[in-house]
């Protein structure tokens, strides 16, 4: 898996590339993401269009950053979400917990 | 051993989740070949995942003097992949249901409940000397 991460109108995009399947990719995308919580930055949006799947590791390091960004006051939220990353989130009910949006844009624009 | 083995049908590793890419592609590239419709193919490479992570994580708890076997094969129609540890078994109804409100939250615990959601079958056998877990789903 491969990692960008921006800042677009004081939100946070992280961009994983890829599979998230645990290991060093979920390591990474947990560290990027806490590194910008101990920063501060309380509005994130994960962007899924570019990931070609995620098993529970992924899964679990989204819960964890929503967690912990919503007992800051904060926020996490995904955007792009596949059909296959939407099927999973539909099994396990996360679904009621993440809000997500067709595009970057629209979530950005969700926090405003 | 620090590096994967490959032997035909079985790819063993040392227990470290370095090693799931190393897993991912032995078992898709296996997949192909048995001409598994490419729709089907990321539901049986979650699910391997899945299994090589608890195996590795709470198996062999990241001993690299154990290690971890998956062997795929095809039966009729369906393939067949078996993941074996070299832990103390475990007690599948054990494993707290993660939809459940009070686990929604958690941040691990799906691993399993997944595997049988995306599979059509999950056979756990716990042993004193390994676990080994063989999912199945048909290809074809």
């Amino acid at each position: 898996m491969k990692l960008s991460d921006r800042i677009q109108d004081g939100v946070v995009i992280l961009e994983p590339k890829g599979k998230i399947m645990g290991g060093p990719d979920a390591s990474l995308l947990h560290d990027t993401l806490y590194d910008y919580i101990k920063k501060d930055r309380r509005k994130v949006v994960v962007d899924l269009g570019q990931v070609d799947w995620m098993n529970s590791s992924g899964l679990g390091i989204l819960i964890a950053g929503y967690t912990t960004l919503r007992n800051n006051e904060g926020m996490l939220k995904l955007a792009n979400v596949t059909d296959k990353i939407q099927s999973l989130l539909t099994i396990t009910k996360l679904v009621q917990v993440f809000e997500a949006f067709d595009s970057v844009d629209d979530a950005v624009r969700s926090f405003k | 051993m620090d590096k994967p083995i490959i032997s035909g049908d079985t790819i063993t590793i040392p227990s470290s989740l370095d090693h799931l890419a190393d897993v991912d592609l032995f078992i898709e590239s296996a997949l192909r070949e048995y001409g598994t419709p490419q729709v089907l193919i990321p539901d049986i490479a979650i699910s391997v995942s899945e299994l090589v992570n608890n195996a590795v994580m709470h198996g062999n708890k990241q001993s690299r003097d154990k290690m971890v076997t998956v062997r795929i094969s095809r039966a009729n129609n369906a393939v067949l992949i078996a993941v074996t540890d070299q832990g103390t078994g475990f007690d599948p109804g054990e494993i707290q249901n993660p939809i459940d409100n009070e686990n929604l939250l958690k941040a691990v615990g799906r691993g399993i409940f997944i595997v049988r959601s995306l599979m059509d079958t999950v056979d756990i056998v716990p042993g004193p000397n390994g676990t080994t877990i063989t999912i199945g789903k048909a290809i074809a």
